[in-house]
C-alpha cells in the first residue's frame, strides 16, 4: 500500500479553504469597521515646514488648543516637541465630531489617547490629522508613544472630554482647560 | 519507564518493512493529527482576534 497522496492533497486543499475563510472573515470585519463605523487608519498628506512652524498661520502659539470655526467644526491643534505637548491640556466635547491636528518642529513623535482608537505618528514636515468622536467623558491621558529622546517618558498631555452641553467656547471660538494650561 | 504500545524509533521495529507499513498506515487517512493541532492553534488565534475586535477595538469608537 502506497502513502495515500490523494488524501494528503485533499486535506491540504481543505485546509487552504479554511484559511481562505478565516482571511475572508477578518477582511470582512475590517471592511465592516471601515464602512459602517468609520474606523480607518488616519491618513493625511499635508506639509508644514518644521523650521517656520511657529510662524505659520495655523501653528502659531496663539492658535493652538481647541477652536470652533465659523462652520461649527471643532479642531484642536497641538505642537509635539521635545519633551512636551503645547498646550498640555485640550478640552473637547463628547458625542461630537472633532479633529485633532498635530505638528512637530523637531523629531518624530507619536500620540495615542488612552481608551480610544486615536493613534498617529507626528512626523516633522507633515501635519498629522485624526478625526474622531469621543463617547465617554473624563480626563484621558495622551502620552507620546514614539521614543523621542531622554525626556520621552515625561512627555504627555491630557484630553479633557466634557459633556457637550458644558462645552462653551468663548466669543472667538476658543476653549481651554479650566486650570489655565 | 513504562513500555509504550507504539515503537518510538526505527530501532524498535523488527525490520524496515514493518516501519514502512506503520508509516503507510498512519498516513493512509491524510495528516489528521497535523490538521487537528493546527486547527486548534489557528482556532484559538482567531477567537482571540475576534474577542479583541468586538470587545476592545469596536467599543473604542470611530477614528480616521
Amino acid at each position: 500500500m502506497a502513502i495515500n497522496e490523494q488524501a494528503i492533497l485533499k486535506s491540504e486543499l481543505r485546509w487552504a479553504w479554511v484559511v481562505a475563510g478565516i482571511v475572508a472573515v477578518i477582511l470582512g470585519a475590517i471592511l465592516f469597521a471601515a464602512l459602517s463605523m468609520h474606523i480607518n487608519p488616519p491618513s493625511n498628506r499635508e506639509f508644514a515646514d518644521p523650521k517656520t512652524l511657529h510662524l505659520s498661520a495655523e501653528f502659531t502659539e496663539s492658535n493652538l488648543g481647541t477652536r470652533v470655526d465659523g462652520e461649527g467644526r471643532i479642531v484642536a491643534r497641538l505642537i509635539a516637541t521635545q519633551f512636551e505637548f503645547v498646550p498640555s491640556c485640550i478640552v473637547l466635547p463628547a458625542d461630537s465630531d472633532v479633529t485633532l491636528r498635530f505638528a512637530s518642529p523637531d523629531v518624530i513623535h507619536g500620540i495615542l489617547v488612552t481608551g480610544t482608537n486615536v493613534n498617529t505618528m507626528i512626523v516633522p514636515g507633515y501635519v498629522a490629522q485624526v478625526h474622531t468622536r469621543f463617547t465617554k467623558t473624563g480626563d484621558l491621558l495622551m502620552p507620546c508613544h514614539e521614543y523621542c529622546g531622554l525626556g520621552h517618558s515625561q512627555m504627555l498631555a491630557t484630553v479633557k472630554v466634557i459633556p457637550r452641553d458644558q462645552f462653551r467656547p468663548d466669543a472667538r471660538g476658543r476653549a481651554a482647560c479650566g486650570d489655565g494650561r | 519507564m513504562t513500555e509504550s504500545a507504539y515503537p518510538t524509533s526505527s530501532h524498535d521495529y523488527a525490520d524496515d518493512a514493518e516501519e514502512l507499513a506503520r508509516v503507510e498506515e498512519a498516513m493512509s487517512g491524510g495528516p489528521r493529527g497535523a490538521i487537528m493541532v493546527s486547527g486548534i492553534a489557528v482556532g484559538l488565534l482567531l477567537l482571540c482576534w475576534l474577542f479583541i475586535y468586538f470587545f476592545i477595538f469596536l467599543p473604542r469608537g470611530t477614528v480616521g
